[in-house]
């Protein structure tokens, strides 16, 4: 009976493509029947398992037959054979010369959704590699597809390896994994890029000699020619440039990144042209049936479908051919914008510059050129500063310490030198680290940033020493002069930008619920706000001193008459923002405080935590900082606590402080000369919320028990509140 | 043997259909189970749990296509742990051996 039945299964097992080693001891039964007979005498919902298996265990399954969850179901659904290159070519399924001008425009057209599926994202075996030609190059005959898959894979190629060595993605950003496929890595940069020019060249004279001539009868078969021919060599110099624009970031030289910018604005060019040419190329028989993926010649999205690991399926939906020209255009805007990072010469600039880079929320490839950018090699910004250096000009700018002045006997002090080189020196690792920090992707920042503040905080113990030490010194040399808390003001002032961005960003990525924003808004206005106000005052006086000193010193050596000039403050702008910034914040937490009163925030059944909880982990990260304090709970509820005012005030009370609060603010931005769009962001939520808390105050819809909403489509910290 | 393993098995005292049919298939954990699928694939892997609708778990599963396919034939992939749904389940097959030891159990009762 068993030999006959494993005889039988012998043959199933054959036809099922089942190999030998499997069949060896393959004494397969079949049990269908009494299987699911079985499983129906179980109860609803009851599972039969193992005792070492539980529902724990069983959410990592990956559900076989779901299109999102199954690489392998897609690759079985279509009838037809998935060839790759090698057995394409044999079977003839697939051209290698002579193609027409329609399916290599159609071809490149698609390579190029490809990329950018890619660059989103999707793994190279998914997207690029659906294209059979880019798996041997060397196969192809004719000379244009050749020219450009051996540039395609040289893009990417260039693109992976800046995404690499920035090192700002995380797993949802981008696939760095080839599998093994060749980078076109035998042929040189150089000649890729000759390659395309012969190959542009040649098409150039195509489309010189079917141009129309001065009263010539049209005929409507060399015009579309000509069309098509024109089609492909803007495609051809598009790639061409692109290249060469990645070439140059890697070259060491500073003045490659405008070489670059000006690539890529030639490429911007010829961008129109290609969006108007789209339908020129082969279009893919969609069957609609089987999926999002293009069925072309000279494409097979299937033919890696088994090299992805299982539980990697995504299934990776390649971007139309319409929205293809759109996404270059943004991405050559994103690449231009990088280049100009070579402009910003201040450490503190430089960081502006990331951060509000990082604001548009780019893509991973120019996240990554900025930061390649930025440290050539990890050694040099922009190839030529020291890290060291920038960070002595941001202390200058910052605070003036007098250890830094040229006119200060400290500054050819041997020990003193000594004291400050190896400050700076540990600086520029954190430093470099924070605006590392600022490539990654918005959500994981805000983590990052968390935690960066613990060697933040070791450099603060730092600065303070080095402080203490500088000044006793100074005190022996120039009795007059101090040197205090200057460095430490210069910490500090990072530390609490880092400690604001952590607390803003959480609006951003709307990880607060309402009941939480009071606390979150006072943390902010009552606490880091004004220590960062009393911070850049510090910072402001600390400069006024030195150039008080400087000064007397000109008058006592030359009798010019030293004009008083008005100067403007270097951190004045700054100053004013924040004053703004706390109002804001200030005048939030007013208003939810004042809502909460009036029933108006829905708060959680707090069953198994607490606001305390909520609270404790919402401020966890700045347990590490030193200076400024974190604010505990209990403090947090004895310092807000509205009973020590006589009398308490009420709801109505609350809003009105909150209207002037925001009042206040409109009133700082509108004083700001030339407002730039984040003053304006800013007043476009501050103006509504003034007239909102003014009727609010007035007892407007007082008895509603709709909930209000906050609206933050405006600015992303801060929302117009919305009575209903 | 049987006797040591007895316990883990005998947990309902009513010889039921249902306690009989739960058994049967306490018997089939663990064991070198080869489901065929709808689309034609075999998935083949260690039993590890079912329920009422016949949704199987399969750990360390290996995905093999259907013999039509040239390219790549034959090569399993390692899919790991796997969830069938029980309405794409077409034929479940174990190894002889193993339904042995599970029948053992049956028959012990």
């Amino acid at each position: 009976m068993v030999m006959k039945s494993a005889v039988e299964d012998d043959d199933t097992g054959w036809v099922l493509g089942i190999p030998e080693k499997m069949k060896n001891n393959a004494n397969w039964v079949d049990i269908t029947h009494e299987f699911k007979g079985s499983c129906k005498e179980l109860n609803l919902g009851e599972l039969l398992h193992d005792k070492l298996f539980g529902l724990f265990e069983a959410m990592s399954a990956i559900e076989m037959m779901d299109p999102k969850m199954d690489a392998g179901m897609i690759g079985n659904q279509v009838n037809r054979k998935v060839l790759n290159f090698e057995q394409a070519i044999k079977e003839g399924a697939i051209k290698v010369k002579e193609l027409s001008l329609p399916e290599l425009i159609g071809i490149i057209d698609t390579c190029f959704c490809c990329l950018i599926t890619w660059l989103e994202g999707h793994s190279l075996a998914q997207t690029v590699f659906t294209c059979l030609y880019v798996h041997n190059p060397d196969l192809i005959e004719e000379p244009a597809l050749k020219a450009f898959a051996l540039g395609l894979l040289k893009v990417c190629d260039i693109a992976r390896e800046k995404v690499n060595k920035a090192a700002v993605f995380e797993e949802e950003d981008f696939q760095a994994m080839t599998y093994g496929f060749k980078m076109a890595n035998n042929v040189t940069d150089l000649r890729v890029t000759g390659m395309l020019k012969d190959v542009e060249d040649e098409l150039q004279r195509k489309v010189k000699s079917t141009r129309s001539r001065q009263g010539e009868q049209r005929n409507p078969e060399v015009e579309l020619e000509h069309q098509q021919c024109l089609a492909l060599f803007n495609r051809i110099k598009f790639t061409r440039l692109l290249l060469t624009a990645l070439i140059a970031f890697t070259k060491k030289e500073t003045s490659s990144v405008s070489e670059a910018q000006k690539l890529v604005a030639q490429a911007a060019d010829l961008l129109p042209p290609i969006h108007s040419s789209i339908q020129y190329g082969i279009q893919s028989q969609n069957d609609t049936t089987k999926g999002d993926h293009p069925i072309m010649m000279g494409f097979e999205p299937l033919v890696n479908q088994r090299l992805l690991p299982p539980t990697f399926p995504r299934y990776a939906k390649i971007i139309k051919r319409e929205d293809m020209v759109a996404y270059f255009s943004k991405l050559i805007e994103r690449v231009k914008t990088v280049c100009d990072v070579v402009n910003t010469t201040n450490l503190h600039g430089i960081l502006d510059f990331f951060c509000e880079f990082s604001e548009q929320s780019p893509c991973v490839l120019s996240r990554s050129l900025l930061q390649t950018t930025f440290l050539i090699d990890n050694k040099k910004v922009f190839g030529t500063h020291l890290m060291q250096d920038m960070i002595k000009d941001a202390l200058r700018y910052f605070v003036s310490p007098p250890v830094l002045s040229y006119k200060c006997c400290l500054f050819n002090n041997h020990q003193a030198k000594d004291y400050i080189d190896s400050f700076v020196t540990h600086c520029s690792r954190p430093f470099c680290n924070l605006i590392q920090i600022h490539g990654h992707n918005r959500a994981r920042q805000r983590d990052k940033l968390g935690h960066i503040l613990e060697e933040f905080a070791t450099l603060q113990d730092e600065a303070e020493k080095v402080d203490a030490a500088l000044h006793s010194l100074l005190m022996k040399l120039e009795p007059q002069r101090q040197h205090l808390a200057c460095l430490g003001t210069w910490i500090l002032y990072h530390n609490l930008r880092i400690m604001i961005q952590y607390l803003l960003s959480g609006f951003e990525l709307e990880l607060y619920s309402m009941h939480e924003y009071y606390y979150i808004y006072w943390y902010l206005s009552e606490f880091l706000y004004a220590w960062l106000m009393s911070t850049l005052s510090r910072a402001d006086s600390s400069q006024m001193a030195e150039e008080r000193i400087l000064e007397e010193q000109l008058k006592g050596r030359s009798s010019k008459k030293t004009k008083k000039k008005k100067k403007v403050r270097p951190l004045g702008k700054e100053i004013t923002m924040s004053q703004a910034y706390q109002n804001m914040c200030a005048g939030m937490y007013k208003t939810m405080v004042a809502l909460d009163m009036d029933g108006k925030v829905r708060k959680p059944q707090f069953e198994l935590d607490s606001e305390q909880v909520r609270y404790e982990h919402r401020f966890a990260p700045f347990n590490s900082v030193v200076t400024p304090p974190p604010v505990h709970y209990i403090q947090f509820k004895e310092m807000s606590d509205l009973k020590k005012y006589n009398p308490p005030p009420g709801s109505a009370d609350l809003y009105l402080a909150a209207s002037k609060h925001f009042q206040q603010a409109k009133l700082i931005l509108e004083s700001v000369p030339n407002p730039d769009a984040e003053v304006n962001r800013i007043l476009k939520v501050a103006k509504p919320n003034i007239v909102v808390m003014k009727l609010l105050a007035g007892g407007h819809k007082k008895e509603t028990k709709v909930l209000p909403e906050f609206d933050f489509s405006a600015h992303k910290y801060f929302p117009i509140v919305k009575i209903i | 043997m049987i006797e040591e393993n007895g316990p883990s098995v005998h947990e309902q005292p009513e010889v039921s259909s249902s306690s009989q049919a739960r058994q049967k298939l306490e018997g089939l954990l663990n064991k070198n189970m080869r489901i065929r699928m709808t689309d034609g694939r075999t998935l083949v892997g260690l039993f590890l749990c079912t329920d009422r609708d016949c949704n199987v778990i399969l750990g360390s599963a290996q995905e093999f296509l259907k013999s039509s396919d040239t390219f790549s034939q034959g090569e399993p992939r390692v899919l790991g742990l796997a969830m069938i749904p029980g309405h794409h389940v077409v034929s479940i097959e174990v190894e002889a051996d193993s339904l042995e030891d599970a029948d053992g159990f049956g028959a012990c009762h």
